[in-house]
């Protein structure tokens, strides 16, 4: 099937999939990154945060080592191992460090040397032991601690754990800007505007001088590592194996002397251009999720360019973004996670540190390319690159980074059935947005038409203007302190206790068998919902201060419109939009949970509410034909029931309407989206639920129906999300459908998806992922993993190696709904 | 208007139906053949009495549902199986097995079993309840899609097949009918203004051969096939490609022949490559699956027909 894309890729780029493979099993932990901020951070204790980050930022473009293979056809890998796995040490917990590296000798070995681990050198933990103890007390915990309120403290524990562990950078930097302007007319625009502040100085620029001090430092720091790569491509030259790789370099190199400081000039430029800012950010801790917006836009008439003129042929442009593409997924990062004992235990059961719960999530970059959509004036975006960046997509098979296509009245057909086919053999790639929807939720937010119309997609689903808009990472599923809508739940049944950790909510209230209506119980929900968001709305501006106060994020700054004209930093409000996600989940087992109550104990009231407390309480245990009746007897939310499905909206309008309209931070809106990456994790700490769910089972993921509660079919199932209230959800959120392999094989399969991905769009709904998937194929992927390395599924907002998930995540994903025939 | 009310027998509405005409469907499935295939892939359709299907994997065991359906069965069909490891890991328990031979289709145990591990293989239903059913699936049906009424075999309840098709029809909804052609030409005649297009099997040219794997004769079929082409009807012809059964070159000939002489009428003509996939629902009924050891058409052959259907000229594609 779908043969017509089938073009074999080239040897070349066989060696470097081959490459990153090999790579892929023998992970090191690279400390080049960590050793520059913390010697240069260390000697320039006294300067003000945002001259030390630009010293730091420019010393690690001056002496970053530099390393080519001889393959290579982008530069800038991390080598001598291509993937560069780090963690940031400013902004990782240091108890985590010393608890992984200042075990005993032997645990430490267990854990760090053996295969399946990242390894770490015995000289390295040294040193990481010896940097933890100096950034004890001036990591980024360390400044929230020195301005959060108390109260924060006492409920805050998981927040502050994730705010040390993950930067704000979740967000779709300009590399437009970079590629088409350059850091050369950046550097010259802040100069300007530094000689005009510099002759009124006032209370409120005083800061924006060292703020231009320091993009102009950034600026120069580019450019000299550019001019690096030149001088090392020209080295490398002399010892070419061949006359043709020695060409290639010097051309490299007539390049690299150009680009950065300049536009870039031709396809290759553009490329290696938005590859040297990506490591940029990187450096500088945005790592989590820096998404590439919209760059088929400007790389479009680049490729044509080249393309007229016999620069380039059509292949060779071809094995260019397949280059690109296996490059740009060799940035990542090391979530600092897992402990010591879950290492050794992963180990000693023949895992890898893939395998342990978070899987994917553990080591990712989170980045996700947006293709296609609309230019400024309303007309179609689509060119040659959105195909090309498709195609390379649909040949390579790759899991990272996620790939997002923009849908309006304009996208060809060509695209669509590229999309689709590519989709279908990729595991859930491209996801598809709805931007007639999706344009409007940015109106809403009060952004103008033309910029509107320039959305991007950033980490998994989340949409924003690319390359003006900053956005603080997005609290997923209540994780990280905020409101999480089964946290809730549990709240509301067991009187403001979760009964699995025994955890105690902050507003006392009834136990379920002591309301008197369900009215009563659906307004101590709205209540408890009301009450943390606002806990959580106000957490945020905390947390936006830890950054303003003493954490800029100057590689976001030197591109982000906004920050360069009004000489604020994206953390100090430069940027010309801000926004704050925050996400809820679980929707399907809160919403069966509420029928379950209302239907049973108050409608039919043929169960009190006592005996279905005691049941809870009992884990079902002794009341199993209860449970079954449950299961059997209720309607279910995602079958297109009238009751369930309003409950559901119910609730999730309520969310939504509440925390959109709290005030944002860096006077942003506040933005509402429906994600959850944990639902397996937060499963295990959540006790029994009245929709029949055994405690410390797997949550409903996401917006999704609960899988096996969903019995009338996938049109019903479809309908059923597209109720919910996604006009408000201008954080994004996707219905994930997987399909079952029998169904795309009839001849017109493409058609057919695209015509339930626009019936879905027309309801309202504004993302759609689909996996095709055989539960054949799964379970033989499970018993014999090395034979199916690049089996791909659509699990959350992202895709992963299904044999890279951990065994419950593979248990959950292969039992969710499955549209069989 | 007295239609709405009339009954009928189903067994599934099925949403996005992709094998069963243009665009997302949902399908309505009636309850009764005349027909016998022998590779019959839903055997549940043949009957137009109810019989007792049995999903093992829901029962949760006698134990917890106190032998609910054991006692509920007045011919003791119902017994305690071997104990086996229940799904969830917790133990052993006791599903419910059936003797097929003393069970008499009363459905009495599928009342009290509160799994549905015990279900009946239909219910009855009416017009207005089915298209209340469908309309809420319209969303789907714009680009060409629509409802397809298929079985068993639709034409079998006539007056329940036919009055749903107009009732769509005058809401506006795409409807395909997927049919054996058994049936009167008469009753054709009736319902040709409703269908938007015929789903119209043709499974072999030989009627000897034709009864001996589907039970009936095929010239009533041949005969409506060309009344429907003579007057009007959108046609998808359908042939199923059976090993040993109907894919002998000749047969295959024949029947694209015919298919060429419908003219215009002839939209499509889709080959069905035999599969495997109905054989778990004659274990759900408790019945012998008889084509064991066929095994699917080779892709090659399956090329080498469509090329043969395609030299006649006809628009032809493998499903
Ligand atoms: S259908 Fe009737 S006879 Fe058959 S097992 Fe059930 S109760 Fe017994
Ligand atoms: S068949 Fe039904 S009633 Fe009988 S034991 Fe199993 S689940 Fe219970």
């Amino acid at each position: 099937m779908f043969t017509e894309f089938d073009i074999p890729i080239s040897e070349r780029i066989q060696k470097l999939k081959a490459k990153r493979e090999r790579i892929n099993k023998d992970m090191r932990l690279n400390f080049e990154r960590n050793r520059i901020i913390t010697d240069y951070y260390r000697n320039h204790e006294n300067e003000y945060p945002v001259l030390k980050r630009a010293g730091f930022l420019y010393e690690w473009c001056a002496t970053r080592k530099i390393n080519i293979d001889d393959d290579d056809i982008f530069l800038g890998d991390g080598g001598p191992q291509c993937r560069t796995v780090h963690f940031d040490i400013e902004q990782t917990s240091q108890s985590w460090i010393r608890g992984c590296f200042g075990d005993t000798d032997e645990r430490f070995r267990a854990a760090w040397q053996v295969p399946g681990s990242v390894w770490v050198d015995d000289e390295d933990r040294e040193w990481i032991l010896e940097a933890a103890d100096y950034w004890k007390d001036k990591d980024i915990a360390a400044t929230a601690r020195g301005l959060f309120p108390p109260e924060f403290f006492e409920n805050a524990g998981p927040f502050l754990e994730h705010l040390a562990g993950s930067y704000p950078g979740h967000f779709n930097p300009n590399y437009e800007r970079a590629g088409t302007v350059g850091f050369g007319a950046v550097r010259r625009t802040a100069m300007e505007k530094l000689e005009e502040i510099r002759k009124h100085t006032t209370a409120d620029n005083v800061r924006s001088e060292l703020f231009y001090r320091a993009i102009i430092k950034v600026c120069d720091g580019m450019i000299l590592m550019s001019k690096r790569y030149a001088e090392a491509c020209r080295k490398k030259a002399e010892t070419a194996p061949t006359p043709e790789r020695r060409a290639e370099l010097l051309k490299m190199a007539d390049s690299c002397d150009w680009i950065i400081e300049n536009p870039a000039r031709n396809l290759w430029e553009g490329l290696q251009t938005i590859l040297f800012y990506q490591y940029l950010l990187i450096a500088d801790g945005t790592h989590w999720a820096d998404s590439p917006g919209l760059i088929d836009s400007f790389l479009g008439p680049l490729l044509e360019k080249d393309l007229e003129t016999g620069v380039l042929s059509h292949e060779q442009a071809q094995e260019l973004f397949d280059a690109f593409l296996l490059q740009i997924g060799n940035q990542i990062i090391m979530f600092p996670k897992p402990t010591n004992d879950q290492l050794i235990e992963a180990h000693q059961n023949g895992k890898t540190f893939f395998d342990l719960q978070g899987g994917a999530q553990n080591i990712a970059a989170g980045s996700l390319i947006t293709i296609g959509g609309l230019k400024e004036d309303g007309t179609g975006d689509y060119n040659l690159a959105t195909e090309m960046i498709l195609l390379s997509y649909y040949r390579l098979r790759v899991a990272e980074p996620s790939l997002a296509l923009r849908i309006n009245k304009h996208t060809p057909d060509r695209i669509w059935d590229l999309g689709i086919a590519c989709s279908i053999r990729s595991g859930g790639m491209p996801q598809f947005n709805n931007d007639d929807v999706i344009i409007q939720t940015m109106l809403d937010k009060g952004v103008p038409l033309e910029d509107a119309r320039r959305y991007a997609i950033f980490g998994c689903v989340e949409p924003a203007i690319s390359g003006k808009e900053w956005s603080m990472a997005a609290n997923c599923g209540g994780f990280g302190g905020g409101a999480s809508l089964i946290d809730i739940l549990q709240y509301v049944i067991y009187g403001n206790v979760n009964p699995m950790t025994g955890a105690e909510g902050m507003l006392p209230c009834k136990k379920l068998y002591e309301y008197e209506s369900f009215e009563e119980l659906q307004a101590e929900f709205e209540r408890q919902i009301k009450h943390y968001i606002d806990y959580q709305a106000r957490l945020y501006h905390f947390a936006a201060l830890v950054f303003n106060h003493e954490w800029p994020c100057l590689s976001a700054s030197v591109m982000t419109e906004g920050c360069l004209e009004s000489g604020k930093d994206v953390t100090w409000g430069g940027a010309k939009y801000n926004g704050m996600g925050s996400m809820f989940s679980a929707v399907g087992t809160v919403a069966d949970s509420l029928m379950t109550i209302k239907k049973l104990c108050f409608d039919d009231k043929t169960v009190s509410t006592k005996e279905l407390y005691d049941a809870l309480r009992a884990n079902w245990e002794g009341y199993e034909m209860l449970r079954q009746r449950i299961l059997n007897e209720v309607p279910f939310y995602g079958n297109d029931h009238e009751e369930p499905d309003s409950l559901m909206q119910w609730f999730t309008n309520f969310y939504a309407d509440h925390y959109n309209s709290r005030p944002g931070v860096n006077n942003g809106t506040n933005n509402c989206g429906a994600l959850d990456l944990y639902w397996v994790a937060a499963g295990k700490r959540t006790w029994a639920t009245p929709d029949g769910r055994k405690a410390g089972d797997p949550l409903s993921h996401s917006s999704d129906p609960r899988q096996d509660a969903v019995k009338n079919g996938p049109l019903a199932y479809v309908k059923s999300v597209a109720k919910l209230p996604w006009d408000k959800m201008r954080c994004g959120g996707a219905i994930n459908l997987r399909l079952d392999a029998n169904s795309v094989r009839s001849e017109d399969a493409r058609s057919k998806i695209r015509k339930l991905i626009k019936s879905y769009f027309e309801m309202g709904g504004i993302q759609f992922h689909f996996t095709v998937a055989d539960t054949e194929v799964l379970r033989a992927a499970q018993k014999n993993p090395q034979d199916y390395q690049d089996l791909i599924v659509r699990i959350a907002g992202f895709s992963a190696y299904f044999t890279h998930l951990p065994f419950d995540v593979q248990e959950n994903y292969i039992t969710r709904y499955e549209i069989g025939l | 208007m007295v239609y709405k009310n009339v009954k009928g027998r189903i067994f599934d509405i099925q949403g996005y139906a992709v094998h069963d005409g243009p665009g997302i469907r949902t399908t309505v499935f009636t309850k009764g053949c005349p027909l016998r295939c022998l590779w019959c892939h839903s055997p549940e359709s043949q009957h137009r009495e109810f019989e007792l299907g049995y999903l093992p994997v829901k029962c949760i065991g006698a134990d917890v549902c106190q032998n609910a359906c054991l006692d509920a069965c007045p011919e003791g069909a119902v017994a305690r199986d071997e104990p086996v490891e229940a799904l969830d890991k917790s133990g052993l328990i006791q599903k419910a097995k059936i003797d097929r031979e003393k069970c008499t289709n009363c459905l009495q145990c599928t009342e009290v079993c509160i799994t549905k591990a015990l279900y009946a293989s239909g219910w009855d239903t009416t017009v207005d309840e089915v298209y209340e059913r469908l309309l809420k699936d319209r969303g789907f049906f714009k680009d060409g899609g629509g409802v397809t009424i298929s079985g068993g075999e639709p034409m079998a309840q006539f007056d329940f097949t036919c009055n749903l098709a107009k009732r769509l029809k005058d809401s506006g909804i795409h409807i395909c009918l997927d049919t054996t052609g058994f049936a009167a030409t008469e009753l054709f005649a009736k319902i040709l203004p409703y269908i938007d297009l015929f789903l119209y099997d043709i499974k072999h040219m030989d009627t000897k051969m034709h009864k001996k794997i589907t039970g009936v004769g095929n010239e009533q079929i041949l005969k409506n096939a060309r009344f429907l082409a003579e007057h009007g009807a959108a046609l998808q012809i359908r042939v199923p490609v059976i090993p040993k059964l109907t894919d002998k070159r000749a047969n295959l000939r024949q029947t694209a022949e015919f298919c060429a002489s419908l003219g215009d009428a002839v939209k499509l003509v889709q080959l069905l490559p035999y599969h495997k996939t109905g054989r778990m629902k004659y274990e759900r009924l408790g019945w012998r699956y008889k084509l064991t050891n066929v095994e699917p058409p080779a892709d090659e052959f399956m090329n080498n027909i469509l090329a043969m259907f395609q030299s006649f000229g006809l628009n032809c594609q493998l499903h």
